[in-house]
């Protein structure tokens, strides 16, 4: 029996090359599905990958209550103050309490794709800021210094605005900065804002000495929970706390969601379409060797050998197409990189990133449409009637 | 038996495969269809934008506010029409995911901005005498079922009243919706005098202004007078039109425009590839037909014709079900849509382009086939066998 199956498959193989026109149409037709797939797989995932490296599960970040975003926060200097001494927040070797006011200013920058504005967080830190951040170092140029119109960019700023090479002078706003440092955050949402010192920019644009947000190093994870009871029993203060983990993981859902939602449906509505040049390969192939499968069944072979022999054709098409789309796409989008508008408002950049999961996800699209494609073509090749053997 | 009977009966001889070529040719149009209409709304406020509107904003970017006397001195700049102003004030209902996009505007100047809002004329009124008036879109009052006399409360998740709420009260007195249906009606609008004098913290600013010009000629002349005459203060600002400005915000989320094409493309690729193998199949299974044709008289142009015919009829067969099966799920998904999406239709350019695509399509896998059926020659094909 197997060996049946197998000289039945190889007969099919080998006839591929007298249908080569349609058997590369339903090639690159199911390439093109499992493309279209994998580019916005890779989108979502790229997206969602850049923001769930952002953040310390182990970083507390305050907010006004209700505020819900950076953007919409306001809060003082002594909220800031209060804070510092609450339990669980970790000291530095001075015994300073690691805690970190920050403002939140959207500037312009010009995006280098579409020459247009976008919006970028140019945040206001103090000296606490860096180590509030994993993995935060400069990798060109040297930090600002404090009170002066330096700033530094994240890479990524670098990367997809235009103007923010190391040196120069950049007016935003009314204001003119320079460009003194190049800083990463290890690929992380960071990456996408500019910093400058806190007093300067408060200066500059009449922000008085209010500041947005309050991160906080906690001796622990598990440490926030003291902190939330102390901010709920103070009187003074109406703050809204998140581990910085979460604030941005909760941020990625929507945007990433959204390109899936948009992706699947696309992919599989194109797959319908690719389903149906698989399906018509395949009674082809089954119409052209309608002799040959009537000898083969006259001399002994099983119908179901013949049905194997056109669904294993079919399969082989469709993996073939299904890698020479995973190839492409990957070739062509791994790792390029992007922006779109995150959820502080401003942009995010993130590189599209063809995972293995997504991968596979596309193969077994393809297997799909291959063996979809084959059943009928298949049941039509097993009952072939041994008088087709004297047809022409 | 005229030429159309023979096409048709040519086109379904073998059922499954014609049923086949247009599925797969309906879901490309599906999906032209259905990702058209989704572009068409996607990109209204630039199609929809006035051509002698400006948007005037502070240069920092366009969610940093600016002094409200901006509002008259703006007023001396020669060839404006009319001004008005707005601020963003971050509203939702009950909960914070019940997200309301309302702003805080100048009442009459505004709606004279934007002579696309149509109002009941004595909603119109009641909503220029109440200050607390909720100006509410259609869209957004049937997603939430507000009607006209309804009191409800938006909070804020930026402003915060002197008292400390958050929470500003209102009379819904007026619906707007706008002339046409591309013209979104998702919103909210309220008096800025309600707004600001309640305000806790950051009174007297304003979000942007608008600008009508008196004629779209003088547009750039009084953008530039307007930036100009704020340069050097603390707040400078930049004037773009209407058009502008929502262009680059759309380019905020990405090249939507690029993605999009890359998927009707690959859509179209694949039935290309499909529906002209297989046509040039089919005609090669029927040349001892074509050749008897031709033995019997057929004028080789004749044949031409009707091979093409078969693959333009084919082309607007299964176009036509995916243009139609778009169309049904585009007016289906309009009204669930309405708040995020507000004026989903299936646009008239859209369809016309389909129908282009449709005859292109046709023409590209028929072109091929008829050639090779016009040429044959009668003793080949018969020799052949």
């Amino acid at each position: 029996m197997f060996s049946q199956t197998l000289a039945v498959t190889m007969i099919n193989l080998r006839s591929i090359p007298q249908r080569w026109a349609l058997s590369l149409a339903t090639i690159f037709s199911i390439a093109l599905v499992v493309a279209v797939l994998l580019g916005f797989l890779a989108m979502a995932n790229g997206f969602r990958a850049t923001l769930s490296s952002t953040g310390s599960d182990d970083v507390a970040v305050m907010l006004r209550g209700g505020s819900q975003a950076e953007l919409n926060s306001g809060l003082s200097r002594d909220d800031q103050r209060i804070v510092a001494e609450a339990p669980g927040i970790a000291r530095d070797a001075a015994g300073e309490p690691i805690v970190s006011g920050e403002l939140y200013v959207i500037v312009d920058g010009i995006k280098r794709s579409s020459r247009t504005e976008a919006n970028l967080p140019l945040r206001g830190v103090g000296p606490l800021a860096a180590t509030l951040r994993a993995d935060y170092q400069i990798v060109e140029g040297r930090a600002f210094e404090p009170g002066s119109n330096e700033l530094v960019v994240g890479q990524s700023v670098q990367r997809e605005f235009s103007g923010f090479d190391l040196g120069q002078v950049i007016r935003l706003g009314t204001n003119e900065w320079v460009v003194v440092g190049v800083f990463s955050t290890g690929g992380s949402v960071f990456e996408s804002e500019i910093w400058a010192d806190i007093g300067t920019i408060q200066n500059l644009y009449q922000r008085g000495t209010a500041i947005q947000s309050i991160r906080a190093r906690m001796t622990s994870a598990d440490a926030i929970e003291g902190l939330e009871a102390f901010i709920e029993n103070e009187p003074r203060l109406n703050l809204d706390v998140t581990n910085e983990a979460e604030y941005y993981a909760d941020q990625a859902g929507g945007t990433s969601d959204l390109i899936m939602f948009l992706g699947w449906p696309l992919a599989i509505a194109m797959a319908i379409g690719a389903l149906a040049g698989a399906w018509n390969t395949m009674y082809s192939s089954v119409d052209t060797r309608m002799k040959e499968i009537a000898t083969l069944r006259a001399i002994g072979f099983a119908g179901s050998s013949a049905a194997i022999g056109t669904m294993v054709e079919s399969m082989i098409l469709a993996v073939i197409g299904g890698l020479v789309g995973a190839v492409a796409v990957f070739l062509i989008f791994d790792g390029i990189s992007a922006s779109t508008l995150g959820g502080g408002f401003t942009q995010v950049v993130f590189s599209f990133a063809v995972t293995a999961d997504a991968i596979i996800n596309g193969i077994v699209l393809a297997l799909i449409i291959g063996f979809a494609g084959s059943i009928f073509p298949a049941i039509r090749a097993a009952r072939i009637p041994l008088l087709a053997v004297h047809r022409a | 038996m005229n030429d159309l009977t023979i096409i048709r009966k040519n086109l379904f001889r073998k059922k499954l495969r014609a049923i086949l070529l247009t599925l797969s040719i309906m879901i490309a149009f599906l999906i032209y269809g259905a990702l058209g209409a989704f572009y068409n709304v996607w990109t209204a406020g630039v199609d929809m934008a006035a051509a002698n509107r400006l948007i005037t904003v502070n240069r920092i970017n366009f969610t940093v506010d600016m002094p409200i006397a901006y509002f008259s001195r703006i007023q001396s700049v020669e060839g404006i029409e009319n001004v008005s102003h707005a601020n963003w004030f971050g509203g939702y209902y009950q909960e914070p995911r019940n997200f309301i996009q309302t702003f805080a505007i100048s009442p009459e100047a505004y709606l004279e901005s934007y002579p696309e809002l149509v109002i009941p004329p004595e909603q119109r009124a009641d909503f220029i005498a109440d200050r607390t008036c909720l100006l509410v879109g259609v869209d957004l009052a049937a997603q939430y079922g507000w009607e006209v006399g309804d009191r409800i409360p938006l909070n804020s998740n930026i402003w915060q009243q002197d008292d400390g709420t958050s929470d500003w009260d209102f009379n819904i007195c007026a619906l707007f919706d706008g002339d046409e249906e591309e013209i979104p009606a998702n919103y909210a609008m309220f008096h800025y005098e309600y707004y600001n004098e309640s305000l806790a913290f950051n009174r007297d600013r304003i979000g942007w202004m608008v600008v009508n010009t008196t004629d779209p000629d003088l547009n750039d002349q009084v953008a530039r007078d307007i930036d100009a005459l704020f340069a050097n203060s603390s707040a400078e600002t930049e004037t773009t039109t209407e058009a502008a400005f929502s262009r680059a915000f759309l380019e905020q989320v990405g090249n939507i425009a690029m993605i999009l094409l890359s998927v009707i493309g690959a859509a179209f690729a694949t039935i290309l590839m499909i529906v002209g193998t297989t046509m040039v199949m089919a005609i090669n299974e029927r040349t001892q037909e074509i050749a008897v044709m031709k033995t019997l008289g057929f004028p080789a142009p004749r044949i031409f014709r009707m091979v093409l015919s078969e693959s333009i009829l084919l082309s607007f067969v299964g176009g036509l079900l995916g243009l139609g099966l778009a169309t049904l799920i585009v007016e289906g998904a309009s009204s669930a849509l309405a708040g995020f999406l507000p004026g989903l239709s299936m646009p008239m350019d859209v369809v016309l382009t389909a129908f282009g695509l449709m005859l292109g399509l046709g023409l590209l896998t028929g072109l091929g086939p008829a050639l090779s059926a016009q040429r044959l020659s009668i003793i080949e094909a018969f020799n052949k066998h």
